[in-house]
């Protein structure tokens, strides 16, 4: 069937355009790391506090999971287009009897679990206030007390931030602002900002929670100026929302050099040492260094601080004076290791660059081995790449070290366009880096892992996470010249920006033929299994399908995916993430698919799984993204089996 | 048969158009196969009201239509539809019969004219 398909789309010469969008994404924290959740709630993004997005749910199974059906949908009516551009990649939590989520227009909605049905509605009014980063969010964050007052509100939690750099805090019951937390239920976060401020900070990932403390990243933009807003991370009293601490992730001497370096991606906490694990972005300009050549070890890196201080424990940098937009992107999945009969604390940090860094989370140091390997030199003037990179061989990458081959589908019904283009660049595996004649990324910004992360069953210790195969073609663009063709614009057609300051123009190039299809051979995304007891991969498939005006492409072809897995106990991993707007249940053995069904729009965050009254739910939040496909929605879809 | 079939390729193309559960919420491949439909609905309207059509134009037709069901049917299969598939292979039988059935009216007429000499 497969083949034929291909055939077929020869034949027609069908013009897939397949990629076309590839433009341009708990257990409570008292619960130890064995056994994930008991109470098969789902409290954080990332199923709870460690990331693990693991649910100890067991009735549904690689069995049953073909009867699943949909069991209650919720449409918030948040979704827009044009001006009002939405990227929702929430997951819904499940905590307190209640699912709660937050919408791109900055609204918090409680909901039923079992019904669909919506307790209250919170609205922070953000709507209608300025979108420098447009409408975008991921969620909500929990937070309750240990102790809590009688009959006092606001002892159980719910946050949303905005885009304008405000962290909301409502009661967890009735959705009222709580008046004891920052102005009236409102934190300015944006006001702590005071160095090199150019825009207002975006609060896009909820925060994560150790005790009365919120660790909160922030989102930005790295691509326009040489210097912007310095990566920050903030320790905030959950309660009052008072500032305890800030981590300034940039050296003070380099504050007029370069800028981000920010924190957008979760953040993962480790309940019994109290550590919390930042992975933290790339410096801006994001593909030009030549100004920003000193050494700064917390950049694109995972940082592990003191939740309640703030205070550095240790810092790995995981890609040297980053001239690609690799940010370290997605929050680190905490497990414990069994290796050669001994229990090592540790850490996934996966990556754009397809590495797995398997680190011991008390130390940094390495469980699996990083090597420092050569890579090419830069060719550009005043750039000056790194001359290694670290590499690990196990866990295997999640793509290979050289860009796929050019696709003799595209190229011949292109007239040999691709190969043309391909001759014309620099291609020499892993960090070519960027020039002015022009570069293939491999990987490039989108990587490899996108930031939804990995999910691990940490009773067996397999990993799946979804990868993708994207390369992209990175140019630079001499000041003169660029400031001749777009002037003073800090974004242009044909992927143009201006990293304004610093002596080069960027121009980003999907690597794509006159007709849309990608130059390059499938696959354009894997879903990957691994033992992390041993590093060993246990199968990798391709995953999801390509949809373009309708038409799917083979499965063989696979996707670009935006989204990740989460696992259950009784082996089936459950993700959306792909493009043809099809939510799975994937046999967690095989990885066969066992079930999909149709959501409204890509699903690009991992769902929730929680057991509500005897029936487990099965939550995505089908948001759409404009980097996969124009499809955007509002819909809240949950699924179980027949009652 | 292909009028019934090509009222069914164009009400599941606009049943799909504005479905959101049919994962082809208004996209360009069911606007193509409503239009394919609606293009073999008149064509075969033609074939069926203008019995006294000139040769010319029943090669014509013919082809046309089987053109459509070819095209549509492999569209239907890179939608995933079986709906349109179905109604292709529906519509394909009536090709089938129409064709059989007038080469074999021709035939008759062949053997009267051959009679009358």
């Amino acid at each position: 069937m497969k083949t034929e398909k291909k055939l077929i789309l020869a034949a027609l010469g069908f013009t897939a355009a397949a990629a076309a969008a590839l433009l341009s994404f708990s257990a409570t924290a008292q619960n130890g790391l064995a056994g994930g959740s008991d109470s098969q709630t789902w409290d954080a993004f990332g199923g709870n506090q460690q990331a693990q997005k693991y649910s100890t749910a067991t009735q549904i199974t690689p069995d049953n999971a073909k009867n699943l059906k949909k069991a209650w949908e919720l449409h918030t009516g948040d979704v827009g287009s044009g001006a009002h551009y939405t990227t929702w990649g929430a997951t819904p939590l499940f905590v307190n009897n209640t699912v709660y989520v937050g919408t791109p227009f900055y609204k918090i909605f409680a909901v039923e679990p079992d019904t669909g049905k919506t307790k209250w509605v919170y609205d922070s009014g953000a709507l209608g206030k300025s979108q420098n980063q447009g409408l975008k969010n991921r969620g909500v964050a929990y937070w309750a007390a240990a102790a809590p007052a009688a009959g006092q509100s606001c002892q159980k939690m719910v946050y949303i931030g905005t885009m304008q750099g405000e962290l909301h805090g409502v009661d967890a019951d009735t959705g009222k602002p709580c008046a004891g937390f920052g102005k009236n239920g409102v934190v300015d976060v944006n006001a702590w900002l005071t160095t090199n401020s150019k825009w207002k900070i975006g609060l896009i990932q909820p925060p994560a929670v150790y005790k009365d403390t919120l660790i909160l990243g922030w989102a930005g933009d790295d691509w326009t100026l040489k210097t912007e807003n310095p990566g920050t991370v903030y320790g905030i009293d959950a309660r009052t929302g008072a500032l305890k601490w800030t981590f300034n992730i940039i050296p003070p001497d380099q504050l007029n050099n370069t800028g981000t370096a920010n924190v957008w991606a979760g953040i993962s906490v480790d309940p019994e040492t109290g550590l919390a694990f930042l992975p933290v972005s790339s410096p801006s300009p994001n593909y030009y260094g030549g100004d920003r050549l000193k050494e700064m070890p917390y950049v694109t890196a995972t940082v592990a601080v003191k939740a309640e201080t703030g205070e550095v424990v240790w810092a790995r940098q995981l890609v040297h004076h980053d001239i690609w937009d690799v940010d370290i992107n997605s929050a680190p999945t905490l497990l414990d290791i069994d290796k050669n009969g001994q229990k090592i604390p540790a850490l996934i940090q996966a990556t754009k660059m397809g590495f797995l860094f398997v680190l011991n989370r008390n130390t940094g140091e390495p469980v699996y081995p990083i090597v420092e390997k050569p890579v090419p030199a830069s060719d550009v003037p005043g750039e000056v790449a790194s001359r290694t990179q670290p590499y690990v061989a196990t866990p295997r990458p999640t793509i290979p070290d050289t860009s796929p081959p050019v696709s003799m589908l595209a190229d011949i019904t292109s007239f040999g366009q691709c190969s043309r283009w391909k001759a014309r660049l620099r291609d020499e595996g892993r960090y070519t880096p960027p020039s002015i004649k022009g570069s293939i990324a491999w990987p490039a910004t989108v990587g490899g892992v996108e930031w939804g992360g990995g999910a691990v069953d940490p009773t067996t210790n397999t990993y799946v996470v979804n990868s993708d195969h994207v390369p992209q073609v990175y140019t630079l663009i001499p000041r003169a010249e660029a400031d001749k063709l777009y002037g003073d614009k800090l974004r242009g057609a044909g992927g143009y920006a201006a990293q304004a300051g610093s002596a080069y123009g960027f121009k980003l190039e999907n690597f794509l033929n006159i007709w849309g299809m990608p130059c390059w051979e499938p696959p354009y995304g894997t879903l990957l299994s691994y033992d992390m007891n041993t590093g060993k991969l246990n199968w990798e498939k391709p995953f999801g399908q390509v949809q373009k005006y309708g038409f799917y492409m083979p499965e063989s072809w696979g996707s670009v995916t935006i989204g990740a897995p989460v696992i259950t106990k009784s082996g089936v991993v459950f993700i959306g993430a792909s493009m043809d707007s099809r939510v799975r249940a994937v046999d967690l053995k095989t990885g066969n698919v066992l079930w999909k069904h149709i959501v409204d729009a890509p699903a690009v965050a991992q769902p929730a799984v929680y057991t509500y009254k005897g029936r487990q739910y099965v939550v995505f939040a089908a948001g759409g993204n404009g980097i996969l496909t124009p499809r955007l929605s509002d819909q809240l879809v949950a699924f179980a089996l027949p009652n | 048969m292909i009028i019934l079939a090509s009222l069914i390729v164009m009400a599941i193309s606009v049943y799909d158009y504005y479905s959101p559960e049919t994962g082809l919420i208004g996209t360009g491949g069911v606007e193509t196969t409503a239009v394919a439909g609606l293009l073999m609905l008149l064509a075969s309207l033609t074939l069926a009201l203008k019995p006294n059509r000139g040769r010319f134009l029943q090669g014509f037709l013919i082809v046309s239509i089987l053109l459509d069901i070819l095209l549509s049917s492999v569209a239907g299969y890179f939608l995933e539809s079986p709906v349109i598939m179905a109604a292709e292979a529906v519509a394909l039988i009536g090709w089938l019969v129409n064709v059989i059935g007038d080469a074999a009216d021709r035939s008759i007429e062949t053997d009267e004219v051959e009679d009358e000499d």
